[in-house]
């Protein structure tokens, strides 16, 4: 593969490919230039996954009478009490109200503190919706469609028709990542590991821990001590081997970049301010706290663009659906809320936007206790910069003959994963002529020329 | 750097001095078999290091004294006598663990963590180091990367024989039919649990309540056929148009779905709804809740209506089994998992054969497959220095191959460990994975030079560079700091054996042609060597040049990657 480095030391020899490839990396350049001046200062993305298909109309739920019957009879086994659902300050366009599974006391005043935007029924889609083609089996639909593999991955590559290894994420950075001093800290930042959003052609992510300092270093590696500069000289001596399996040659090189890109998070880290903010115990929280550290150190890690990556994992509730939620969405909701007041003690909440994804919104009706994999799924967006306190995109209105229903009370998306994350992406910095580079279904959808924004939850 | 290393070794070797404890090797370890009957001539390099590659394919490791009597038995008889071993099963181990932990043994030590979550893990890593069946028990982890179920459902770590047995049941298939595996897993109340098909209803339309369709996405989806129609060789058929076939649709997930109804736990107690696990029982069938009428599954087969519940899994299991995909989609899984991450295409199509019946005349034939997968000529050979012949090793089993081949052994004879060290500092651990999708996807390609080559390398996927540092701490702490396992009281500690090592350690050729026998098999890079040569030839003390050298091999590439 050829790197943007590898290239240019050898373009002289290209003639008319290299004045074509020149052009392009001109252009990239020219992008990033223009990412630089059109979103100045820092901005960060926090992408929370809810692995498994978070069944969603049981987090935003019709609290309307009309509607809550609706909800109620579909529903079966899996209704919530009207009376417990928190309601939501404001109705929608079409005069319908909604409101928060009970357990999300926090996520409910960020939003009525317009710290927090719901984005409802959003999924994948290759192609506008058409009951009639879905019915007559006529329609494209997204590769594996109700499978987790295959969904889980299409919200991170926004890729619906085929199966491939990179996100939009990774796109960004690979877009954007010039504009972070370049000293071995990815600008993608996960707290879960390795994972298909933040994975670009040249960008990966930079895997920390909730715990510690998140990086850890190798024992007593160049400590000062006699035994800390002999672990170091035995480290790089086998580092430095230059290895002739290819297998092996990518186990050197991370474990060589982790162990360099650990000595400057860490210096870096060190300078983070305190956070006077509780946080909860668990990982999410923790997960969400470290994130906000790093935030902290954004300056010493010379860092203007950041993305960051939590899974939560244990939604596939196809059993017991209202005692795993009642368990599971608390932790969430208080999450955000400890998370929102780190960022405004640090100055940054208006800077950093967090939204979640899901691999799909589950069937509205029940298995007994538990619900199917479904489609379209309803989200949080939360950050200074979005326009909160209110629901975007379509709620479906829910009843027995909407064409939306494509079985099962599977409701097709209203809005599509492309239009959610060009909403981001754009405000993140990515501009308009590089839209489609970064997510390359979104024509279907939006046009990256269009004056109007590709939803409206983001303020400039 | 010689020079620097010279006065830096001599240092050091005064304070790892301080750092080692003494070793107190009493107490019994890793058991060996009976050596064969003496005459033959000692074995030669060569076939040391090809019993070492073998026994890194089939096992979680074999010490140096295991490889030489494999060297001199071969791997056909090793494999006959393997295959005939009992089965060192988890289950027992708990149960005399739960016995223990009710007679009081316990309490002292559970103020912050209860004990009985801890049991099946102290099971796991007791038998995986000591158990004589050492290819079945490394074919039973394989085994439980496919057919994935987790301890991240809070009732299967309540109750320690939940995994145990479900791990039980793994080993005990591992050398049987394939046909009676899918059976077992379908049936077994921990899958019953992880994928939900417990207590899942016929439907109810007039309630709008339809059949839980997880089992049946996943078994199909992970435990059979996959995605996509393959050829024998693992690659997939193409339509007229150049694109993959889909192997089933929802409409066939709904009906495979109807299928897996009207199951509860079994036991005294059964009763459907019940939901109380009973694990020491398959799960049973209610036929009052078992989806009645017709079915229709793949390629045209339609179940009758009228067929008991029992049958109708007979059935759909049959129909699953018959599939043409699943020699190649569970024989490369199997390859990748034992031997190499990018097998050849005509090695998957031996060991699709393998599984078809061609050897033995019997399709689905377990040790067919397994010694087709490891007696193969790609997975014998050794590799060329170009081949992408390779893989990198887990965390689990890395860990668990340093216990092995390093003579684990304590004095009260358990090899007590929690696993917890390796699940933090690695971020794997048996039956722990984050979903039914294992740690890691079969067709991770790391992006970069391997992606660009079109190869995959599924564990890099938790090669991560938390995880990455963290594994090299952890084989830091086990040997230059004698923190082996995280053995909790009243347990005793356990400790690694390095005598052989040291032994020889005067000649630092001889330690090093050992270590490479033993770890590398043979493939060391010889810039490896000679950077573990310089360090340890200027370290005087014996012990600690053995531990040394251990450790860098241990951490290097060139054993982190088998060849």
């Amino acid at each position: 593969m050829i790197t943007r480095r590898g290239f240019l030391t050898h373009s002289c020899s290209l003639g008319i490919a290299s004045a074509t490839m020149a052009s392009t990396l001109l252009q990239l350049g020219l992008a990033r230039t223009a990412a630089a001046q059109s979103a100045p200062g820092y901005r960060a993305l926090v992408c929370i996954l809810l692995a498994g298909g978070n069944d969603s109309y049981n987090m935003l739920v019709p609290v309307d009478n009309d509607q809550y019957s609706e909800y109620r009879g579909i529903r079966a086994d899996l209704a919530l009490p009207q009376s417990s659902v928190l309601t939501l300050p404001g109705t929608t366009a079409n005069g319908r109200s909604y409101g928060l599974h009970p357990g999300m006391t926090g996520l409910h005043s960020l939003v009525s503190n317009g710290d927090a935007a719901m984005m409802a029924n959003v999924g994948t889609l290759l192609e506008a919706f058409d009951a009639n083609a879905v019915q007559n089996g006529t329609a494209k639909l997204p590769l594996g469609l109700f499978s987790h593999a295959d969904q889980i991955s299409q919200w991170q590559t926004a890729v619906p028709d085929r199966r491939i290894a990179q996100g939009w994420g990774g796109r960004i950075a690979d877009l954007m990542q010039g504009m972070n001093v370049q000293n071995g800290v990815s600008m993608n930042v996960s707290l879960s590991g390795s994972n298909v959003f933040q994975s670009g052609n040249d960008v990966t992510e930079y895997s920390i821990d909730p715990t510690g300092d998140g990086a850890p270093g190798i024992n007593a590696y160049d400590d000062g001590t006699e035994f800390g500069t002999f672990k170091k000289l035995i480290v790089d001596e086998l580092l430095s081997v230059q290895q002739q399996n290819i297998f092996r040659r990518e186990y050197s090189q991370r474990l060589r970049s982790a162990i360099d890109a650990q000595a400057i998070f860490v210096d870096a880290l060190a300078t983070s301010p305190t956070l006077n903010t509780a946080f909860s115990p668990g990982v999410f929280s923790q997960s969400l706290r470290q994130i906000a550290r790093v935030i902290g150190a954004r300056d010493a890690l010379g860092a203007v663009r950041q993305t960051f990556f939590v899974t939560v994992g244990g939604w596939d509730h196809h059993d017991g659906v209202l005692e795993n939620q009642a368990a599971m969405l608390p932790a969430v909701s208080a999450g955000l809320q400890e998370f929102r007041d780190a960022l405004v003690e640090l100055g940054v909440f208006n800077e950093v936007t967090t939204f979640s994804t899901s691999d799909f919104g589950r069937t509205l009706t029940s298995n007994g206790k538990g619900s199917d994999h479904g489609w379209g799924g309803h989200h949080i967006v939360m950050g200074g910069s979005v326009n909160g306190g209110s629901i975007y995109g379509d709620y479906p209105v829910l009843s027995a003959g909407n064409p939306l229903d494509v079985g099962r009370g599977v409701y097709a998306p209203t809005t599509s994963v492309d239009e959610y994350f060009a909403e981001l992406a754009t405000w993140f910095g990515v501009p308009a002529s590089e839209l489609d580079q970064v997510l390359p279904n979104v024509r279907s959808f939006y046009s990256p020329e269009s004056t109007l924004p590709p939803v409206g939850f983001m303020s400039a | 750097m010689i020079r620097a290393l010279t006065r830096h070794t001599r240092v050091a070797a005064t304070l790892l001095m301080a750092l080692l404890l003494s070793s107190c090797g009493s107490g019994s370890g890793a058991s060996t078999p009976p050596p064969p009957p003496s005459a033959a001539a000692p074995p030669t390099t060569a076939e040391l290091v090809a019993a070492s590659r073998f026994a890194a394919n089939a096992t979680f490791g074999l010490a140096f004294g295991d490889i030489e009597v494999l060297a001199a038995e071969g791997r056909d008889a090793w494999l006959d006598r393997q295959f005939s071993l009992p089965v060192g099963s988890h289950t027992p181990i708990v149960a005399d663990l739960v016995q223990r932990r009710d007679a009081g043994e316990f309490a002292q030590f559970e103020q912050d963590i209860e004990y009985l979550i801890l049991f099946r893990r102290l099971a796991w890593w007791h038998q995986t180091v000591t158990a004589p069946d050492a290819l079945r028990q490394r074919v039973a982890f394989a085994l439980s990367e496919i057919f994935v179920v987790s301890d991240n459902v809070d009732s299967l770590i309540i109750n320690p024989f939940a995994l145990s047995g479900y791990y039980d049941m793994l080993l005990k298939n591992a050398f049987g039919n394939f046909r009676n595996l899918l059976r077992d897993v379908t049936l077994h109340p921990a899958m019953g649990i992880y994928l939900s098909h417990v207590n899942n209803r016929k439907s109810d339309p007039a309630n709008n309540i339809f059949p839980d369709e997880n089992y049946a996405r996943e078994v199909m989806q992970l435990f059979s056929i996959g995605l996509f129609e393959l050829n024998l060789d693992g690659s997939q058929k193409l339509d007229s148009d150049g694109r993959p076939i889909a192997t089933y649709t929802n409409t066939e997930i709904r009906e495979f779905a109807k299928i897996f109804t009207g199951l509860s736990f079994g036991g005294p107690n059964a009763a459907f709804g019940n939901p109380l696990p009973d694990f020491l029982s398959p799960m049973q069938m209610f036929e009052a809740q078992h989806e009645a009428g017709q079915k229709r599954l793949l390629n045209g087969t339609v179940v009758p209506a009228g067929q008991s519940g029992v049958a109708d899994i007979e059935s759909a299991l049959d129909n699953l089994f018959h599939h043409p995909n699943v020699g190649p989609f569970i024989g490369k899984q199997l390859i990748q998992r034992l031997v190499t991450s990018n097998p050849s295409p005509a090695y998957i199509e031996r060991v699709a054969r393998a599984f078809n019946g061609d050897i033995t005349g019997v399709r689905g034939d377990m040790r067919a497959v397994i010694r087709a997968i490891l007696t193969d000529p790609e997975a014998i050979a050794l590799p060329s220095a170009a081949s992408n012949f390779g893989k990198l090793r887990e965390p689990v089993v890395r860990y668990a191959s340093l216990l092995r081949q390093f003579g684990a052994s304590s004095d009260d004879g358990f090899i007590a460990n929690t696993g917890y060290f390796v699940q933090e500092l690695g971020k794997q651990h048996p039956l722990s994975a984050p979903s039914v999708f294992n740690f890691f996807l079969p067709a991770h390609s790391p992006a970069g030079e391997i992606a660009a080559a079109g190869l995959v390398a599924p564990e890099f996927q938790i090669a991560t560079s938390n995880s990455i540092v963290g594994f090299t701490n952890l084989v830091d702490f086990v040997v230059l700091a004698d923190f082996v396992t995280d053995s909790p009281p009243p347990f005793a500690p356990v400790s690694l054996v390095y005598d052989e090592y040291v032994s020889i350690a005067d000649d630092v050729d001889a330690l090093l042609d050992r270590l490479d026998i033993v770890l590398t098999a043979g493939t060391l890079d010889v810039a490896t060597r000679q950077a573990i040569k310089a360090t340890v030839s200027d370290i005087a003390d014996l012990n600690l040049r053995a531990r040394i050298a251990a450790y860098m091999f241990l951490i290097s590439s060139d054993y982190a990657v088998r060849r």
